[in-house]
């Protein structure tokens, strides 16, 4: 099977391996044709972002205005902090010019003069990489204004580096144009989207590393091809980062649509001691977790992931063995999203913080039945009700937790005591008429 | 016009605006928090969520731009529920602690925790703790407890105040309101985060403790700090002012005023410093007198000088009915020429969003009512000269402190030979004078002032005098409804014994004419719009509670 993002080729993080590989012929047969017509190959490849919400790529392009006088921008989306996600990072390391290649690709056809590669805070190690590959790049002439005289085609475009001050919150994509612009990283109220307004109130995509890196392949060996490796509903290769209970964890890039059971039990040497599986996240902590004893015929593409119950995600696949401790599992995911919450709005400030109170009282044993039920219902009512996608990254997890191993939860707590306390906010019931007159 | 349905009734909008906007615009409010009229959108308290018809998802209403034939419920299950799920949220690390909480009774939090939540919480954890009284300025102290995170203090800060001087620290739950390390939150208008503070987080530490919001009384008026004449609430306990604060009006102060006009404009009427009952200086002492024997004897010394002689100081601080009645009395019944008033200009302190150099409420207003020199009489500069020179020696002062205005004008009012003065507070001018009258100040006494736009607006009395009491002049409110509460003891506290100065000057010209028969000052007003072109048609109703712009000034641009 041919790898497309992560190919077996040494040293092709070096660019005369990349050149000699065929580096850069994309994005001349790209300057070939009309930015509408990339566009539109791209969108008939059926590209979906690998950022977790397997969005289509070229559709999501073709919401750039085609007439505007603003500047026009794409962010590449290299935050990845979801924990049991570590895909992009190799894509840093070891296929840098190929993401190059891709961001001039994806900047002629939607018209962006700048590109920010937005890299996670705690990446040192792959900042400097990816600094060092783009200073190479400037040094070939194969960005910035020198472009126009190595391609040819008066087309040019510049790329920065931007290291986050880590947050996971700058993942998401309206708080990493806030953290671009040097604001305090709170997402945006979506609508406007970031293609009517987005970086500095211009127009902006935002990509994921992965899914720009599949760009050159497109259009080098054409949307057909692409469209036929994997699941025809989302194809292509994914990246899925295994780790967890198996015996060789890391990174392995499959055709979308590869069993879920291959992956764990084939590719990554199945689980230490034989031991059965008792729960797998297949796309990074915010999830929902599928039970070991619902993975059989279970594939990794958008469409069947969620016909079994969850979401592709990330690709992160976090394995868990019959030994795992499913409450202390849930409370530590929940204590990441507690951490990571950026406090802007109410529902993810106080609900993250309320959920790991209630964990933590299970896990010491002095739960309820009721807390259980509390626990979900405290998930559902964040679900929904909050500025940006976090609010379900860390509701799901509980939610899908509690509901898919319930005995896990019941075992740990005491029969509904009759800890009656409620806090009492007043002692009246509604009796006023919820619309009342203005009162600003 | 375009319209959609709100909770089944039809709502007609503008193009651009949000369905709160065009909610409140017909006085329907849809629950919030953050949002605000007049500061960006930020979408982060989550009350108001809506749901509307064919959106998979419960919108904002504050974000949520209203469309064509849109369907919107602000009363259907889903709605509800997630409107109890985020109060529930905001009250969780809450400290609830109402009963000492300054805000209580002005509390959004606690007004919808009434009308929008179920009453009680399934919180049975610890709470969050924060810091507690932040002195976060020389004026605010912030509760980071009771903070909400609604960030309308940052935003007012950014885009209002012009100074970026707070800002979120932390994430999560933990987030909370700072200053920059070594810098206080000491702009201008800092206190109007007071305000607009949904909670009790941050709070006015001049009011702080002062009263409960309830047992307080509060008055539409204007502020006497500067020619921008805010329009302000006066709050009063006990007939005495314990605060002011900024009252609504787009066209003058949208939803603000300055910290200098909203500290620095009451004290002086609660001060022990207050002139109360008339004054008469006999072998260089005072002695307090009655109205009548103040009346006879001021007439008496000013009919014993030529017209020449005699010079009237008007203030831009009095009202137009003040002015008229000064200005009146000296033309008609002295026959004096030299009539002008003082100008208070602090040149440079101005900015571009309220504060005026001018620091007189009514400048434009006395001039108009009539605080104006004859053709051949003097200016206020040369009557001063005048004074100096002896060739003036009655000077007849209204509301104007001019020892304080220039300290050089000692020297030179011990030169008069008659010197009468209308104040509220003893001050360097009133030890030079021969017979002081004690003045209402603005908070005791209806009247109208003219801004620097040519905008007339109604002060109104808040606090009672003795003459107030019994006059037909007073209180817009009976006394039960204004002093309602039984902590409210206006009946047995210390009341001024002073008079406005239409009446006083009314009662002085009266001991010989009889002519100057007003019983309120709404008879003045009236009387001067017949007998000043630039107040036609306007009368106190038509000036109202939001004033009028002054025909001349209509298409006048100013703000």
């Amino acid at each position: 099977m041919e790898k497309i993002v992560l190919p077996d080729i040494p040293n092709f993080d070096k660019i005369d391996t990349y050149l000699a590989n065929g580096g850069f012929s994309a994005y001349r047969k790209a300057l070939t044709q009309y930015p509408d017509d990339i566009i539109d190959q791209v969108k008939k490849s059926g590209l979906r972002g690998r950022g977790g919400a397997a969005f289509s790529a070229g559709l999501k392009w073709s919401f750039m205005p085609k007439t505007t006088d603003k500047p026009k921008y794409l962010c590449v989306n290299g935050d990845e902090s979801e924990p049991g996600s570590f895909k992009d990072r190799q894509i840093f390391e070891y296929n840098p010019f190929q993401l190059i290649e891709g961001i001039l690709i994806t900047c002629y056809a939607i018209g962006a003069k700048t590109c920010y590669i937005y890299i996670r805070g705690e990446y040192h190690k792959w900042v400097k990489f990816m600094e060092k590959a783009v200073e190479t790049a400037y040094e070939k002439g194969f960005v910035g204004e020198k472009m126009k005289e190595v391609f040819g085609g008066g087309f040019f475009c510049d790329i920065h580096v931007h290291k986050g001050a880590g947050a996971y919150i700058c993942g998401e994509e309206s708080s990493l144009m806030n953290s671009i612009e040097g604001k305090r990283p709170y997402p945006r109220v979506k609508p406007p989207f970031p293609a009517q307004n987005g970086l500095w109130g211009n127009p902006t995509t935002i990509n994921n590393v992965e899914t720009i890196t599949n760009v050159p392949a497109i259009i080098n060996k054409g949307w057909e091809w692409y469209a036929s490796i994997g699941e025809p509903k989302h194809p292509g290769t994914i990246l899925f980062g295994v780790s967890g209970h198996v015996n060789k964890p890391g990174v392995y890039e499959l055709p979308s649509g590869t069993l879920l059971t291959d992956i764990i039990y084939s590719y990554a040497g199945g689980v230490p001691g034989n031991k059965k599986i008792k729960c797998v996240i297949p796309g990074g902590s915010s999830m929902p977790p599928l039970r070991g004893d619902q993975l059989e015929g279970v594939k990794m593409d958008a469409e069947s992931l969620r016909m079994a119950g969850s979401a592709i995600g990330t690709g992160g696949i976090m394995v868990m063995d019959e030994d795992t401790d499913l409450v202390k599992v849930l409370a530590r995911i929940t204590k990441f999203y507690y951490h990571e919450s950026c406090g802007q709005c109410t529902p993810c400030r106080e609900g993250t913080g309320w959920m790991l109170k209630l964990l933590n009282r299970i896990l010491r044993g002095e739960g309820s039945t009721k807390d259980v039920e509390l626990l979900v219902s405290v998930a559902n009512n964040i679900e929904g009700n909050t500025v940006c996608a976090l609010g379900e990254a860390a509701a799901w997890p509980v939610k899908f937790m509690v509901t898919r191993f319930r005995d896990e939860f019941e075992a740990r707590v005491k029969e509904s005591a009759a800890r009656e306390v409620v806090n009492k906010v007043h002692s009246m019931r509604r009796t006023v008429n919820p619309i009342s007159p203005i009162n600003i | 016009m375009s319209s959609f349905i709100l909770d089944g009734k039809q709502i007609e909008f503008k193009q651009g605006q949000t369905i709160i906007q065009a909610a409140a615009d017909h006085g329907i409010d849809i629950p919030h928090f953050c949002w605000h009229p007049s500061l960006s959108i930020s979408g982060n308290c989550r009350v108001c969520l809506v749901e509307v018809e064919r959106m998979p998802k419960l919108v904002i209403a504050c974000s949520t731009l209203a469309a064509e034939g849109m369907v919107v419920h602000t009363n259907s299950e889903k709605t509800l529920a997630a409107r109890n799920a985020v109060m529930e949220f905001i009250l969780i690390n809450h400290p609830l602690d109402c009963p000492i909480c300054d805000e209580a009774g002005e509390c959004k939090l606690q007004d919808y925790a009434y009308q929008h939540s179920v009453g009680e919480s399934r919180f049975t954890e610890e709470k969050m703790h924060k810091d507690k009284r932040v002195e976060l300025g020389p004026h605010v102290m912030f509760d980071g407890e009771r903070c909400i995170s609604c960030s309308r203090c940052i935003r007012f800060c950014d885009e209002i105040a012009g100074e970026p001087q707070l800002t979120f620290v932390q994430r999560g739950d933990r987030v909370t309101i700072v200053t920059y390390p070594g810098k206080e939150l000491d702009n201008p208008y800092s206190l109007n985060v007071t305000d607009i503070c949904p909670v009790g987080a941050l709070t006015n530490r001049d009011f702080r403790f002062k009263a409960r919001v309830w047992d307080m009384s509060s008055t539409k008026s204007v502020c006497s700090g500067c020619a921008r004449g805010c329009n302000t609430d006066i709050w009063v306990r006990s007939n005495e002012i314990l605060r002011l604060t900024p009252r609504h009006n787009e066209e003058v102060n949208s939803y603000w005023m300055c910290d200098e006009g909203r500290l620095n404009t009451f004290k002086h009427v609660n001060s022990e410093s207050r002139v109360s009952g008339p004054q008469i200086k006999r072998d260089g002492k005072l002695n307090k007198s009655n109205w009548d024997e103040a009346y006879a004897a001021a007439f008496g010394e000013l009919k014993s000088y030529t017209k020449d002689e005699i010079a009237f100081i008007g203030s831009a601080a009095s009202t137009c009915e003040d002015n008229y009645i000064l200005a009146k009395f000296a033309k008609t019944v002295i026959g004096a020429k030299h009539i002008d008033f003082p100008r208070h200009i602090k040149a440079g302190d101005q900015d571009n969003i309220l504060i005026r150099e001018d620091k007189t409420p009514n400048a434009l207003g006395a001039e108009l009512a009539g605080i104006r020199p004859a053709a051949d009489g003097l200016t206020f500069h040369a009557i001063m000269k005048a004074v100096d020179e002896g060739r003036i020696k009655a000077l007849y002062v209204v509301e104007e402190d001019l020892v304080g205005l220039n300290p050089a004008y000692k020297e030179t009012l011990r030169k008069l030979e008659l010197l009468i003065v209308h104040a509220s507070n003893y001050n360097e001018t009133t030890e030079l004078a021969n017979i002081i009258f004690p003045a209402a100040t603005y908070a005791e006494k209806n009247g109208t002032w003219v801004n620097f736009q040519g905008r007339i607006q109604r002060i109104r009395p808040a606090v009672t005098t003795i003459e107030g009491d019994r006059s037909l002049d007073n209180l817009a409110m009976s006394r039960l409804d204004k002093f309602g509460t039984e902590f409210d003891r206006w009946g047995n506290v210390k009341k001024m014994d002073a008079r406005p100065v239409w009446k006083i000057i009314s009662g002085l010209a009266n001991t010989q004419s009889g002519k100057f028969r007003y019983s309120t000052s709404e008879d003045v007003f009236n009387e001067l719009v017949k007998s000043v072109p630039d107040f036609s048609g306007l009368d106190y109703d038509v000036i109202g509670e939001k004033g009028a712009a002054l025909k001349k000034f209509v298409n006048t641009k100013t703000v």
